[in-house]
């Protein structure tokens, strides 16, 4: 189409310039627009997967549905989208297309990989976290230097969203987008899970494949409180910061209203500066308790000051499950702890296997993690991060619906970090970085057979040394392809990576292969498509 | 074809029956130029400590002597351009750029020949620990005193740039000092111009010869850690960046992304398991030396072997050797492992390079040793046969024209 619009306007150039005997602004108005084509489409990286059956997270399901992207974020969603040339497009005729997932308190093993070196940046962390335990601020180098690179009212100073467009100096960086290894060989066991987002320290951090660039989303958007029935100080310390927060935010609010300014402004002494940003809204209070009366006592807290607690573990959420969502509780759970209840006490208590799906009912935001957030075959196999997903699935054996446990692994953990208006679900606007799946997400046969960060396919099932070797993807069809590019020859295609290949000796398997799509054969013929899936698709079922 | 003619011209120029002292030439059956490849049936003419001529069949002039070894093989002294031989080490992180290995050399090691006779006629001295540790110097490996040893001070800056925070931040503070000077000399600038328009403009009637004499804008003077990000800065001195894995170069590169004229090169020893292949591409675009050890490595996660020297190579890299360990025992068996390599599918032209002029360019002495050039210093290995072959052997070894190590009768 564009192309008839194109030559009907440059027919209609050559025209005027033959009528009016002027060729020359003819030839410039053609000039133009050509370039301007070209510049579109140099400019612009379209992909898109068609063919599923997109589970966007928010509850609708679309079947064999295309989601479009232009430049790693989603331009449309639905069906018959006009594809712009050099589209790349990845075919998936029956199998399902889910927002990734996001993991909340992720092994550092995910961005730092095997050797990581215990280097000071997460020491810095662990002082960091100490410090806010302690409530009072990281060392003062550490804190300026950041604090000044994002605070957005400071001058000179860049949100680490905006990093490119960053003038004069060097662009900042979050201290774990620093540590960022991008070929680790975690990070591609965390995205064949279907992880995409993972919070890392107290960042949270886009798994890009390969690259460093727009890796680091939010950060230091939670501090740790202590509220422990095992010390009652702590207790009373948190409350009183709460209070002198809350305080000195009435104090202000009436200074403000009065608008005298021959008061002073309240004293800022004494006030903590963690509780200050909770009450203000812009960082989470953690707790966490697995304890009835500790998590009553949270729920407590919260009410009386207005914010909404993040808590970690609430083992025995389910037994005041009303309570904390009457607070808005976030809930962090893992639906398989095990803990026996207290004897010494009538009322209920222990874990239950229904937790998740009672809190949720009573209007908290669940989240689910798994018993061990690390990558670690010396602990407990089928229990690490590696089987976020089946955790959730224990969510729903529970009673949890399954959009919900959805959501438990995708937006509400998003939520958390804050980064939910650019992860955590598939919607227009929103990054695209989504998982296609074999099957159900939350069933255990299931495999992630591709994991697409920021519009680039990080992941390819068939491409990775881990996972290729189970129930291989059948390659009659080559699922990928690249719009207005004619599906190349037997002879010619290998021309490029085979000629490579053979000089190396052997291949890069885990080399951005994402290009050669071209290779496709028969990429057009849909009943092929459904052959090839169709052993596939079974896993949930 | 130059150079014989040069040696032509030489004869006719001077004709002079008793030539110079200090000349020989060396007949062999092949020398490595690395500057003009592979000559056959070479001549090479020595006089005093330099090359005067190398061709393929030169005529020489009768009563020049003549060492005739038609089987052998020269190549140019080897050069590793990153060691700490004879120096004692140091651990952990630091920030001083401004630190000269020249100043640790206070005597003439014993290591220092014992790599000589290796065939090692050019050593760089790095600083000692890691981060940002200082600059090299470049040194022959014989001299009766340590001044005498130094062939390029200020050879390149040394630092390390992994993937975390803290090494990123020590980068980063090095060119912002820099950014801190500049931004104070263009205020002193601005000062200065001010003053002397305004100057200008009192003493327009005056003489105009007097705004002659006036002494031009002197810029302050950088700190003495400042200086040497100065110098990266504006490409008079060269980095050598050490890094560990795939992902420190793209870091390098986020840190780096502003310095337009710097100029540098990677160092990464090879260890089993490393991703380097991973951005072999990007560092072979940029044409990169790439300092490095000759392993054979795996592909991550496998048993596969991968020649990575090879690979870098393919993708436009220039390779530059260093023994696997920095003893002298190691350099016994470092030609060997790069012969390997070649076996391997490594180009042997590359091998030679990056035992040779490569390490001499990442040192910034190309100019005078590293090739079999006319005018460059002689320093000359002969080995008994190809140097890549199982077997071979150093026969004798040459630093600026005097044999400093020879087998029995090798040079008679």
């Amino acid at each position: 189409m564009k192309q008839f619009k194109h030559t009907s306007l440059s027919a209609l150039a050559l025209f005027l310039g033959l009528a009016f005997a002027a060729p020359l602004p003819a030839l410039a108005f053609d000039d133009e627009e050509s370039a301007e084509e070209a510049e579109e489409e140099d400019g612009d990286k379209w992909f898109a997967v068609v063919d599923g059956d997109v589970f966007t997270g928010t509850g609708a399901v679309l079947r064999g549905a295309t989601v479009l992207a232009k430049n790693g974020v989603i331009e449309e969603i639905g069906y018959d989208l006009y594809l712009p040339e050099g589209t790349q497009v990845l075919r998936v005729p029956g199998q399902r297309v889910y927002p990734g997932l996001v993991a909340l308190s992720a092994t550092s093993r995910i961005s730092r990989g095997m050797f990581a070196s215990r280097d000071e940046g997460e020491i810095d962390e662990l002082a960091r976290a100490e410090a806010e335990i302690e409530g009072t601020p990281e060392s003062p180098e550490t804190f300026d230097w950041l604090a000044a690179a994002y605070d957005p009212t400071l001058p000179g100073s860049s949100a680490p969203e905006d990093e490119e467009g960053a003038v004069g100096r060097r662009p900042v960086r979050m201290d774990a987008e620093d540590g960022y290894d991008p070929f680790n060989p975690y990070l591609i066991l965390a995205l064949a899970t279907g992880i995409t987002t993972a919070e890392q320290g107290d960042s949270a951090l886009k798994l890009k494949r390969g690259s460093i660039d727009g890796v680091g989303m939010t950060e230091k958007y939670i501090s740790s409180f202590a509220w422990s029935n095992s010390s009652p100080s702590s207790k009373e310390s948190t409350r009183a910061k709460f209070k002198s927060a809350s305080d000195y935010l009435r104090e202000h609010r009436k200074w403000e209203e009065r608008g005298d300014k021959e008061i002073p402004e309240p004293d800022k002494k004494g006030v903590d500066a963690n509780a200050l940003k909770v009450l203000r809204g812009e960082t989470w209070a953690r707790f966490s308790s697995n304890d009835r009366s500790e998590l009553l006592g949270i729920a407590r807290l919260a009410q009386q000051y207005k914010f909404r607690p993040v808590i970690y573990g609430a083992r025995e959420g389910w037994t005041v499950a009303d309570e904390l969502g009457r607070a808005g509780a976030y809930i962090v759970v893992t639906p398989r702890s095990r803990a026996d209840k207290d004897e010494r006490y009538v009322r209920p208590g222990g874990s239950s296997i229904e937790n998740a799906a009672k809190l949720h009912a009573a209007g908290a935001t669940v989240t689910v993690v798994p018993a061990s957030t690390s990558i670690d075959l010396s602990g407990i196999a089928g229990r690490d991060l590696l089987h976020l997903p089946i955790e959730a699935g224990f969510a729903v054996r529970g009673g949890m619906s399954e959009q919900a446990a959805l959501e438990a692994i995708t937006i509400n953990p998003a939520r958390i970090m804050g980064v939910d208006h650019r992860v955590g679900s598939l919607e227009v606007g929103k990054d695209c970085d989504l998982i296609v799946t074999d099957g159900d997400v939350l069933h255990y046969e299931t495999f992630v057979q591709w994991a697409v960060v920021a519009g680039e396919i990080a992941y390819d099932k068939q491409e990775e040394i881990y996972f290729a070797h189970i129930r291989p993807r059948s390659d009659a069809v080559d699922p990928l392809e690249v719009v207005g590019e004619e599906p190349a020859t037997e002879d010619e295609a290998p021309a490029e990576p085979d000629a490579d290949d053979a000089e190396e000796g052997d291949d890069a398997e885990e080399g951005d292969d994402a290009e050669e799509g071209d290779d496709a054969e028969e990429g057009d013929d849909p009943e092929a498509g459904d052959d090839a899936s169709g052993d596939d698709a079974t896993g949930g079922r | 074809m130059i150079s014989s003619f040069l040696l032509f011209s030489l004869l006719v120029a001077a004709p002079a029956p008793a030539p110079a002292q200090g000349i020989v030439a060396i007949r062999v059956g092949r020398a490595e130029s690395i500057a003009s490849g592979t000559l056959e049936h070479a001549v090479i003419l020595v006089e005093g400590n330099t090359i005067t001529a190398i061709g393929e069949d030169l005529p020489i002039e009768p009563g020049i002597p003549i060492l005739d070894r038609p089987d052998w093989v020269v190549t140019p002294g080897l050069v590793n351009c990153y060691s700490r031989l004879g120096l004692t080490s140091r651990a952990g992180n630091q920030f001083e750029p401004h630190v000269l290995a020249s100043q640790e050399l206070t005597e003439v090691n014993s290591a220092l020949g014992q790599v000589l006779e290796l065939g090692v006629t050019t050593l760089g001295l790095v600083p000692p620990g890691a981060g940002i540790t200082g600059q090299a110097v470049a040194i022959r490996t014989k001299g009766s005193k340590p001044a005498d040893l130094v062939l390029q001070d200020r050879a390149f800056l040394a630092l390390s740039l992994e993937t975390n925070s803290s090494s990123k931040k020590a980068l980063r503070r090095g060119f912002e000092g820099v950014d801190d000077y500049q931004g104070k000399v263009d205020k002193e600038r601005a000062k200065f111009d001010k003053k002397n328009d305004s100057k200008k403009s009192k003493s327009k009637s005056k003489d105009k010869d007097e705004d002659k004499d006036k002494d031009e804008f002197k810029p302050p003077t950088p700190d003495e850690k400042v200086k040497p990000f100065l110098d990266v800065r504006e490409g008079r001195l060269s980095a050598l960046v050490n890094i560990r894995k795939a992902s420190d170069w793209l870091h390098l590169r986020d840190v780096i992304s502003e310095e337009k004229d710097m100029r540098y090169h990677l160092r990464c020893p090879l260890s089993d398991d490393i991703d380097l292949y991973e951005v072999k591409d990007a560092i072979g675009e940029l044409a990169l030396h790439f300092v490095t050890t000759p392993t054979i490595t795996q592909q991550v996660g496998t048993r596969r072997e991968r020649n990575l020297p090879a690979e870098l190579t393919t993708a436009g890299a220039k390779l530059v050797f260093v023994p696997a360990s920095d003893s002298v025992r190691s350099h016994e068996t470092y030609v060997k492992e790069v012969a390997y390599l070649v076996s391997k599918g490594l180009d042997a032209e590359a091998a030679y390079y990056g035992l040779t002029l490569g390490p001499a360019t990442v040192l910034g002495v190309e100019d005078r040793v590293g090739s079999l050039e006319v005018g460059k210093h002689a320093n000359l290995v002969l080995w008994n046969g190809d140097p890549f072959e199982p077997g071979t052997e150093i026969q004798a070894v040459m630093l600026e024209g005097a044999w400093v190590h020879e087998e029995d009768g090798a040079t008679e």
